[in-house]
């Protein structure tokens, strides 16, 4: 998910194309992610199974930071015979507003060519909120393929003041079964979530064909 | 502006001061005094019966400890909701590292400066400094074809839910087959995975005599 970027960017020097291609992506640490994340992107966490994170530089600043992780259960699924070692899902991207225009399409090229130059990874996941008015403009830039909404998971409210992914329900307490949990007098309630955008990009192209969804037309913001 | 060194007598805390540091920030402070010097002015402002200090209040602390007698200070005329204004202001005014450049200046320090020094002024841990040290050195290319590598060695879950009766008897028979799961371990480091192999592969090698019965 994209942190929305709304203010007008100032070129990183002179020349922001110069600027452009002075961009960096090099490994971070996840405690380093989540130190620039959770203040800047506007979900304010770093979810849980983040597998790779990459800090974006600009004449040594670092200025924005991704994370790849294991997203949703059962991702992997939208593409026949695959498994779950062959996605990853891009879970945070957050831009400085100091990069220059176009930053955010460098650095997901810059990204998607090294894993699939150096992973045998197959495909990446991304999602965008539209309740939080994201359509995945960058992915439509970038061509990866819209697959419609994806059926988003409930949360879960236990009354401890937190809504509790069904991961983390089953992590504190062995299950996300509601009949179960109810059977052992735990008042649970699930909180239905907005569906998001979903976009596939193949960095293995010969496994476009197993793609079990149908591939359709991008979405647009309304014009109000 | 008016800067005038008074007499540590008449300076008082700030009652209302918000800003409490543990004994850890404390000593850190002590020893940034002893190494560098006290470099920043006291911001007081005279209540009638001696000074009230806005901002510098572990600092006067420390003087007292270091029995300074006289301390230079920048007296301000404010009544006493301004005084709390310009003291949180004071206190929460400033920019955010960029954790980039941040890296380059540690690193730039650590040449001549030892990390143990380092840490005695600087809030943070030994790991905390090497991994500062170390951001924006790795590669790409390096940092993926590891974890490459290592997700293709991981050892894999396999994740049971049991109810608290079926846990036991799933306990109790791993801790039976551990002594075997020891000695035949192979190249799992898990003894625990390896037990629970083992009994499988027992039970499956034992359906499979009984279906040639």
């Amino acid at each position: 998910m994209i942190s929305k970027i709304s203010l007008p960017r100032e070129g990183a020097g002179s020349n922001p194309n110069s600027a452009l291609h002075a961009i960096q992506l090099i490994p971070i640490s996840q405690i380093e992610a989540r130190n620039l994340l959770v203040p800047n992107h506007y979900l304010h966490s770093l979810p849980g199974g983040t597998k790779l994170s990459l800090g974006i530089f600009l004449n040594a600043r670092l200025l924005g930071a991704l994370t790849f992780g294991v997203g949703p259960y059962f991702g992997y699924k939208i593409v026949n015979n695959a498994e779950s070692d062959d996605v990853v899902t891009l879970t945070r991207l957050w831009l400085s507003d100091e990069l220059p225009r176009n930053s955010e399409s460098k650095v997901l090229g810059i990204a998607l060519r090294s894993l699939k130059r150096d992973t045998s990874l197959k495909f990446v996941l991304a999602y965008s909120d539209p309740s939080a008015g994201h359509f995945g403009t960058i992915y439509q830039a970038s061509n990866w393929l819209y697959t419609g909404l994806s059926s988003a998971t409930a949360l879960y409210d236990i009354g401890d003041g937190i809504l509790h992914h069904s991961r983390s329900l089953a992590h504190s307490l062995g299950s996300h079964s509601v009949r179960y949990l109810t059977s052992q007098g735990i008042d649970v309630k699930t909180v239905p979530q907005s569906a998001k955008h979903r976009y596939v990009y193949f960095l293995d192209p010969s496994w476009k064909s197993r793609l079990s969804v149908s591939i359709l037309s991008y979405p647009k913001k309304e014009l109000e | 502006m008016e800067i005038i060194e008074l007499p540590i007598e008449v300076l008082k805390e700030a009652s209302w001061n918000v800003n409490q540091p543990n004994e850890a920030m404390l000593q850190r402070l002590r020893s940034s005094i002893q190494q560098f010097g006290f470099v920043q002015n006291l911001v007081v402002r005279y209540l009638g019966d001696g000074y009230e200090v806005l901002s510098g209040n572990q600092r006067l602390k420390l003087l007292r400890e270091f029995n300074v007698s006289k301390v230079p200070c920048v007296i301000v005329n404010l009544d006493d909701a301004h005084a709390r204004l310009f003291a949180q202001a004071l206190n929460h005014i400033h920019g955010d590292d960029d954790l980039g450049l941040r890296a380059e200046l540690i690193r730039e320090v650590l040449k001549t400066i030892p990390e143990e020094q380092i840490l005695t002024v600087l809030p943070d841990t030994m790991v905390g400094l090497k991994g500062m040290a170390t951001l924006g050195q790795g590669t790409v290319a390096g940092y993926l074809q590891n974890w490459e590598k290592a997700r293709a060695v991981r050892l894999r879950n396999l994740l049971f839910k049991l109810t608290s009766e079926q846990l036991p008897t799933i306990e109790t028979a791993i801790d039976r087959m551990l002594p075997e799961a020891r000695r035949k371990q192979g190249v799992s480091p898990n003894f625990r995975g390896t037990a629970l192999y083992l009994i499988c592969k027992s039970y499956l090698e034992k359906e499979t005599l009984d279906d040639h019965k």
